[in-house]
């Protein structure tokens, strides 16, 4: 049996709060292997996008056990976390969140640059990323340029500047129209079928119709699969 | 991208903001290198100004001080035996009054002048000529009091080498009673400690004592010696072993007294400014850093998700901070040196004060103080904006960016 990219066991979350502890993970197991394409949908507050931090060792859980790759995540150190999430996970987030300072291009490059890469590579992958998301011919222009479609397609080659494992995308179509949320969507079908695992958390049933996996939240407990 | 050039883009991409805070840097900054220059300045040229002079050893009566000197007892004696001693090359009495001054013909209560008396040897150091000659080395019987007087008064009372004035000295504390003597000017000469708006002319001991109607003892309140290369301590200490009554002072104690004294004002003035300064700067760069990180804690937070370290986030903001801070305070070196120089024109008129004396006085190592002062406020003042932008929890802050 294949290791999978990323598996949680009991995973939960909770957060002091001054009327109490509120749990918004509750005990969540989930197995992503290589091959998955895996939708998160649920009402909001439900624990979605907490799961989702969570798998993205960007947050940790209060309970439970997490592994990537078959390295046990709570045992790593905050460098060897943000190691993993520079180099095998790419994230993509509802408000794109891309540099405003920086061109779609160098958007896309640093990452790249950060992960060590020589400055051929990065030319090369930059290119090429921007030509797989359509937007060669806006290399050169800034976010404040490019419209909500645009800049989620530079976050998205900006996410796969490293060739990750696994896509971890926040809402992706959350800011953006129904058409343009249909690009995007077209857009992860052929990033999950040129090899790259992905878990998108999403309110739109269009979205998530194309996962192959579809998991239900509510309360922050998986209610369906 | 270089951190350095994510500083940059991020700098250049609020300009305006970018901008004022340079310029506020700028200001402060300016403010800092004048306090630098101002600490010691004063020290610095105040050491030109009495090596300019040419002695290197002063002696002066025990009571009193260097400012407020008394008259040495039996001076002409003591002049004979320094000048003996195998380690002295020169000296040259000094004794000072205050005198009024008349040009024949010319209407009026006269010149209210400064008179130095010295034995001739003072010339080309204490002061310098510009017309005429200087001080003759020994007095001719039935000639006029010769007399250097300063370009000042030459223009004022229009008198040049040769011009006939008359002279009475006043008596402190009274009416002087003494009589006007004639004197002859020998030449004009630019004085080296003379203040701004004192009027100073300077004859030779006799003079001053045919003046006083006095015999001509030699009678002084100092006696500047000048020591052979590299004897300064060894006469200084053969003179104080004959006269331990006086008080023998060499070039470097002159100077620790000053300092000690007059000059701690400005020390203390400059080192409260230069600590306000920096205050000042550490508060701008902090404040204008901090609202920048608040403005972009999404930004930070997906940088910090997408695996960017905290040590870049921290170098980012570093980076940050030297470039307010490198281009501020670089603009500032020349502002400031030319607000030193206006605000040196100022003090230099205060009453008392040696027009040659410098309050702002540039040494290389300012510039090497200024910024290491300036980089050291502004790595203080970027260590909480980081700490702001490294220990936000990248999950909470994401969802708050979501919401917001």
């Amino acid at each position: 049996m294949n290791t999978p990219i990323i598996e949680g066991r009991g995973l939960t979350r909770s957060f002091a709060m001054p009327a109490g502890v509120v749990t918004a993970l509750g005990e969540v197991s989930i197995r992503v292997d290589a091959v998955d394409y895996v939708a998160i949908t649920g009402p909001s507050g439900c624990g979605k996008s907490t799961l989702l931090h969570i798998l993205g060792c960007v947050d940790q859980a209060s309970a439970g056990s997490l592994a990537f790759e078959g390295r046990e995540v709570g045992a790593l150190t905050e460098s060897e976390r943000s190691r993993i999430r520079l180099t095998r996970i790419g994230f993509v987030f509802q408000r794109f969140f891309l540099l405003p300072m920086l061109t779609a291009w160098e958007n896309v490059e640093l990452p790249q640059a950060e992960a060590g890469s020589t400055k051929a590579d990065r030319r090369a992958r930059t290119g090429e990323l921007l030509d797989y998301v359509g937007l060669t011919d806006r290399r050169d222009h800034r976010p404040a340029q490019l419209s909500g479609g645009e800049m989620q397609r530079v976050a998205i080659a900006r996410a796969l500047a490293n060739r990750p494992a696994l896509l971890l995308a926040d809402e992706p179509t959350g800011e953006l129209d129904e058409e343009t949320g249909a690009q995007i969507a077209t857009l992860f079908d052929r990033v999950h079928r040129d090899g790259t695992a992905i878990v998108v958390v999403t309110h739109n049933p269009a979205v998530a119709a194309r996962a192959g996996r579809h998991l239900v939240m509510k309360s922050g407990r998986v209610i369906s699969t | 991208m270089t951190a350095w050039g994510l500083a940059w883009r991020t700098i250049a991409r609020s300009p305006a903001r970018s901008m004022l805070a340079v310029a506020g840097v700028t200001v402060i900054g300016a403010l800092l290198f004048n306090m630098l220059l101002l600490s010691r300045g004063l020290l610095v040229s105040f050491r030109d100004l009495i090596d300019a002079a040419g002695f290197d050893i002063r002696i002066i009566a025990a009571q009193g001080s260097l400012v407020h000197r008394e008259p040495i007892a039996d001076a002409a004696s003591l002049a004979d035996a320094v000048a003996r001693l195998p380690e002295v090359q020169r000296l040259t009495l000094v004794r000072s009054d205050s005198a009024q001054l008349l040009v024949p013909g010319r209407a009026g209560p006269g010149f209210r002048v400064a008179v130095v008396g010295t034995t001739g040897a003072a010339a080309g150091s204490v002061w310098t000529i510009v017309r005429g000659s200087s001080l003759p080395s020994s007095a001719v019987p039935g000639e006029p009091t010769p007399l250097i007087v300063s370009p000042r008064i030459a223009s004022e009372l229009h008198l040049e080498p040769g011009s006939e004035v008359r002279l009475r000295l006043f008596v402190a504390g009274t009416a002087s009673a003494l009589p006007l003597v004639t004197a002859r000017v020998v030449g004009v000469g630019a004085f080296a400690f003379e203040a701004a708006g004192d009027d100073t002319v300077a004859t030779t001991i006799e003079g001053l004592a045919a003046a006083r109607v006095a015999p001509a003892d030699a009678a002084a309140e100092m006696v500047l010696v000048s020591s052979r290369p590299g004897a300064g301590k060894a006469a200084a200490a053969a003179i104080a072993a004959l006269r331990p009554d006086l008080r023998v002072l060499s070039n470097d104690q002159v100077i620790e007294q000053f300092n000690e004294n007059a000059f701690s004002y400005f020390r203390q003035i400059s080192t409260v400014l230069s600590s306000m300064t920096l205050a000042f700067a550490f508060l701008l760069i902090a404040t204008l850093l901090t609202m920048s990180v608040n403005q972009r804690l999404g930004e930070v937070a997906a940088l910090r998700a997408l695996g960017f370290p905290r040590r870049r986030i921290a170098a980012n903001l570093l980076w940050e901070s030297a470039l307010l801070v490198g281009v501020g305070g670089a603009a500032a070196i020349p502002v400031g040196g030319l607000l030193a120089i206006v605000l040196d024109r100022i003090l230099r008129q205060m009453p008392g004060v040696p027009t040659r004396l410098h309050f702002f006085v540039f040494e290389p190592r300012t510039l090497v103080l200024h910024a290491a002062l300036l980089g050291a406020t502004g790595v203080l003042a970027a260590l909480y904006p980081i700490w702001l932008a490294t220990r936000l929890p990248i999950a909470a802050t994401l969802r708050r960016e979501i919401l917001s």
